[in-house]
């Protein structure tokens, strides 16, 4: 699955190649968290383990493209239980769909370092349009990017049965993303 | 360590009762709610565990006996009450811990928040779990009353043998006297 994905990256990355540069994530700089509020208290967590790269050139954003892979079984929250729980089929079902996928088709400059990426999320099967908005600050061959991302859970089926109301934990979570890639020298493939 | 046990227990079943009065009859805010729920539930499975061992030791060590002079009816009453206290310190936590397994919410069991403690492999037998839960849920409060009344007549008896028959049941099973059940004897004079 991954190897289908990572075939899809690289065709992805040929058919922008013209005017795009490519960008790889550092992982070890780079992180994803999510925000929730269980009982009225609100928790954030991160994805220890996901993958990403982009095409994107800031002179011609609308050719980007991005592809982030996210192992839902890596999430961590700091609370034993709560980390229990994510992983099974009423939140996340990671035996069913162990990843969330976001594909960026194209990016808008919003201006002053400002831009969205424009595409569409993947969680448990179900796919819809989302935008993440991020600020973006380029020093030499180093890109840095911070955004955030408010997403209704429930909209992707994450919170099933009793889960599917937001009484004990509410449908409206946060996706910030913190990714530092660095540019990579033109491949002749 | 039969007395050590039997105190460990006491004071566990005494915290059960009053969590668990308070966790389903108060007006609490859902965070107070969800934490008391976790506590009871930690320290159930604590008492389970501890009636484990206590009938393993039971089954190995024979305990003090009875006053001589005790009547067979008495001794009869005390030996089916005891019965009971166990069947209820086995079957309470027991039910308890199936109402959570079957529980649409599916929340894990942490106990005192640091040690995964699995559910009960139930999904597969029971047909219906929604009324499985239901009836477990009856059962284990009706459990929970006849234990605090039982509770009320072991304590009674224990007082009427140190107050009023004036022998040595109760203060055998206080901390800090000699584990042999035959007091030793005292030289003559």
């Amino acid at each position: 699955m991954s190897a289908r994905h990572l075939g899809l990256l690289a065709a992805l990355q040929v058919a922008a190649l013209p005017a795009a540069a490519e960008w790889a994530v550092d992982p070890g700089k780079s992180a994803i968290r999510f925000s929730g509020v269980q009982v009225g208290v609100p928790f954030t967590g991160r994805f220890e383990r996901f993958k990403a790269a982009a095409d994107f050139d800031p002179a011609k954003p609308e050719a980007g493209h991005a592809l982030v892979l996210i192992d839902l079984a890596s999430a961590r929250t700091g609370d034993v239980q709560r980390d229990q729980a994510l992983p099974q089929k009423d939140w996340f079902d990671v035996k069913t769909a162990g990843e969330a996928r976001f594909e960026a088709t194209r990016f808008v400059d919003k201006g002053q370092g400002d831009y969205a990426a424009i595409g569409t999320l993947t969680i448990r099967g179900t796919s819809r349009p989302v935008t993440l908005p991020f600020h973006l600050t380029l020093d030499g061959g180093t890109a840095h990017a911070t955004g955030r991302v408010g997403l209704v859970r429930t909209e992707f089926g994450v919170g099933q049965g009793a889960w599917a109301s937001g009484q004990g934990v509410a449908l409206d979570v946060g996706v910030e993303v913190d990714i530092v890639a660095t540019a990579q020298p033109a491949s002749g493939n | 360590m039969a007395i050590l046990l039997h105190w460990a227990s006491a004071l566990c079943v005494l915290v059960l009762i009053g969590l668990g009065l308070t966790m389903t009859h108060a007006a609490l805010a859902p965070l107070r709610q969800f934490q008391l729920y976790q506590w009871h539930k930690s320290v159930g499975i604590t008492v389970l565990v501890l009636t484990v061992l206590r009938v393993l030791w039971r089954l190995t060590h024979r305990p003090p006996p009875l006053p001589a002079g005790m009547p067979a009816r008495e001794r009869r009453a005390a030996a089916a009450a005891h019965h009971l206290l166990y069947l209820l310190l086995v079957g309470l936590p027991l039910t308890g811990w199936a109402v959570v397994s079957l529980s649409p919410f599916n929340i894990p069991t942490v106990l005192y928040g640091l040690v995964p403690w699995p559910h009960l492999p139930l999904a597969g037998f029971v047909p219906d779990p929604a009324a499985a839960e239901g009836i477990l849920k009856r059962i284990h409060a009706l459990g929970a009353w006849s234990l605090a009344a039982l509770l009320a007549v072991h304590v009674a008896a224990a007082l009427r043998h140190h107050l009023r028959l004036r022998d040595d049941v109760l203060r055998r099973m206080l901390p800090g006297r000699p584990l042999s059940p035959t007091p030793t004897v005292e030289p003559t004079r």
